[in-house]
């Protein structure tokens, strides 16, 4: 969770965040063809076969969502949806 | 009539490479086509070419200046490389296509040693292999299961590479391998090895693969066992590998495949000396309109191969972060169609295509050493495949929007600014401004009431409006849409937007030689046929030049041919002129 924010904002970016973690894994879910509720969020999403280019795909689609440029090889470096989730919290940190 | 390019835009050194060669019909030329012929059916590299290119330096072209070579532009480098094409296919891509990849892959990953080193070996006339190839795998690059894992002693190197040209010897090789047991994109790397620094015990070569063609081409494959390797020998960082590989194919998939026009000058030139010389039913072959239409439509296409080719290859300088698109779509289009104009021109000579020998002997050598440009390296599906995910993408952040390339993209023979490997991105993210570019190109296109210039614009039209076609119904692709399974539908998609890439290389380039007053690519005859051409329904033969366009096209091939120029988008002098 970014430190920065202050506290009579936590419960909005706590929403935030849920709604981000469901928007992320239904745009996997959809890239996959596999049911939402089959995505571990802690389970590399090359084992279910998103593989590096498709990956990028999902990149820039997290990009056009939140506004910001996102780093392509984001998601080669965060593999699981937490780490994916984390290093966009960071990022999400930063450009506020 | 057609005029040559000012003599600073002309590399000196083709000169001088032309003028080692020689004339290639001479028949006691050592270097000429005979003794290349004969080296063929003896499935031998063409020793004496090795040797001339030696005495030439070749490998210097693939080293950067600031590391003491040559290379300071990939257009020029291209350049000299079809000259070597033209002579004997099979000698350049035998003698060094692999020196120059695995030299790309240490140029845009290796530190500063390792680059040092790879450019001492190379300007001493020594080899580099490059391994990425596995039987088992193909293109499937992730799925690599050659390893280099960390151990006590710092790697050891498990497994096989196999296909792989000049591994029997080169002194070193750069080898693609897993570098770590995790699954993801960032597992692998390239590894430099020298050759002479394996213990034998832990190494064997395996067999060599005899081929079609490139026949001399030495094809063998390479096994370790335990092998130790010490830690330095990671190109860059650990688990760079997917990334180098994915910034360096960008740069040989583009120039590779661009070489590959010098063969089909050389069999355009065979094929129309036959036809010159043939009589039949009373007359000349090449007076006969069904002849004519099949040289000049073989013309026609390798003035657009060579054209998409080029500008993807100034790309390269001039807008990097978009090169990922480009590569793709030359290496695509490119080969196929020379590929194709190869097995059309082979109609006009009949029975004679087949010949081993004689005076068109040449060309069935010609029509088996083109073959790999489809596959070499990178297969065309694999092409495809890495385009359809990015199609929604493309849709939505540039194909309906105002962009236009620099005019520079669309010059060629300009100056281009230093070439920086390090701009090379992974990914477009959706982004470029070559297909727009022809919008942008029809607004400001001069008025042309010619045939040639209302046919251009009316085909630059259709292209056009073809981009926000495929703008609609690529912004509604479903992700699953993408992958390789994807339906023939969609690898159909992928084809259509190349041709509008393409569509917009040729028109820009000739919208803006036609304000430099180049007298030929400045004419709207060119660029109206490979327009034309490229209108074709996918999957069906280009279809024959109108009669204008094709007198046109028929008569800068008889000038060129007589004076002995290049029949590429430059007219370069060519050995046995003047």
């Amino acid at each position: 969770m970014p430190e920065s924010i202050p506290a009579e904002n936590a419960t909005t970016d706590r929403a935030d965040e849920q709604h981000l973690r469901e928007w992320l894994v239904g745009r996997v879910a959809e890239h996959l063809k596999m049911p939402v509720d089959d995505i571990e969020p802690d389970v590399p999403l090359s084992d279910y076969g998103l593989d590096s280019l498709y990956a990028l795909s999902v990149a820039a689609e997290i990009e056009d969502h939140l506004g910001f440029a996102v780093d392509p090889t984001m998601m080669w470096d965060n593999p699981t949806i937490n780490a994916l989730l984390d290093a966009l919290a960071e990022e999400l940190a930063d450009a506020a | 009539m057609t005029a040559s390019l000012a003599p600073a835009a002309l590399p000196a050194r083709l000169h001088d490479l032309e003028a080692r060669f020689g004339d290639p019909f001479a028949p006691d030329n050592p270097l000429g086509f005979v003794p290349i012929l004969d080296a063929d059916e003896r499935g031998e590299m063409f020793a004496a070419g090795e040797q001339a290119l030696h005495d030439y330096g070749l490998n210097a072209e693939f080293v950067p200046a600031e590391l003491g070579g040559r290379l300071t532009r990939l257009d020029h480098l291209v350049e000299i490389m079809r000259s070597v094409y033209r002579r004997d296919p099979c000698l350049g891509l035998g003698y060094g296509a692999s020196s120059f990849i695995a030299g790309v892959n240490i140029w845009t990953a290796a530190n500063e040693e390792q680059r040092r080193a790879a450019a001492g070996l190379l300007l001493g006339n020594k080899r580099i292999a490059v391994a990425y190839h596995e039987l088992a795998h193909g293109n499937d690059m992730a799925h690599t299961e050659f390893s280099a894992l960390p151990s006590a002693e710092g790697l050891l190197l498990n497994g096989r590479k196999e296909v792989i040209s000049n591994i029997g010897r080169a002194e070193a090789v750069v080898i693609f391998a897993r570098t770590s047991a995790r699954p993801g994109s960032r597992s692998h790397s390239q590894v430099l090895v020298d050759t002479s620094r394996i213990p034998a015990e832990r190494v064997r070569h395996l067999p060599r693969y005899r081929t079609t063609g490139m026949r001399g081409v030495q094809l063998g494959g390479i096994e370790f066992r335990d092998c130790p390797l010490p830690a330095d020998a990671i190109l860059g960082a650990p688990g760079q590998g997917l990334e180098t590989a994915l910034r360096s194919f960008q740069v040989t998939r583009t120039t590779l495949v661009s070489m590959f026009t010098g063969v089909v000058d050389s069999g355009l030139r065979t094929t129309l000396r036959h036809a010159r010389d043939r009589r039949l039913y009373g007359r000349a072959a090449a007076e006969l309109p069904h002849v004519r239409s099949v040289i000049t439509g073989a013309f026609s296409d390798l003035l657009t191969a060579d054209c998409f080719a080029t500008v993807a290859t100034r790309a390269l300088h001039l807008l990097p972060a978009e090169t990922s698109i480009y590569a793709q779509a030359v290496k695509f289009f490119v080969s196929k169609v020379l590929m194709d104009a190869m097995t059309r021109l082979s109609s006009v000579l009949g029975a004679h295509f087949y010949i081993r020998e004689g005076a068109s002997g040449l060309f069935q050598k010609l029509l088996r050493d083109i073959q790999p440009a489809g596959f070499g390296h990178a297969a065309r599906a694999a092409c495809q495949v890495s385009l359809m995910p990015q199609l929604p993408l493309l849709a939505r952040r540039s194909w309906l929007h105002d962009g236009s390339a620099p005019a520079e993209l669309f010059r060629p023979g300009a100056d281009l600014p230093p070439l920086d490997f390090g701009r090379l991105a992974i990914s477009a993210g959706g982004r470029e401004r070559l297909s727009t570019s022809l919008a942008g190109g029809l607004a400001a296109m001069p008025d042309d009431t010619s045939p040639a210039g209302t046919e251009l614009r009316s085909y630059g039209e259709h292209f056009a409006e073809e981009l926000v076609r495929l703008a609609e119904e690529c912004t509604t692709l479903s992700p699953a849409e993408l992958s390789v399974t994807a339906s023939s539908h969609t690898y159909d998609l992928a084809t259509r937007y190349v041709r509008v890439l393409v569509a917009a290389a040729c028109f820009e380039t000739w919208r803006h030689a036609r304000a430099d007053g180049d007298p030929f690519l400045g004419d709207p005859a060119w660029a109206a046929a490979a327009l034309h051409r490229l209108r074709a329904p996918l999957g069906a033969p280009p279809p024959a030049l109108p009669e204008h366009l094709e007198e046109s096209l028929w008569h800068e091939l008889s000038v060129r041919y007589d004076r002995s120029l290049a029949f590429g988008l430059m007219p370069r002098p060519l050995a046995g002129s003047g």
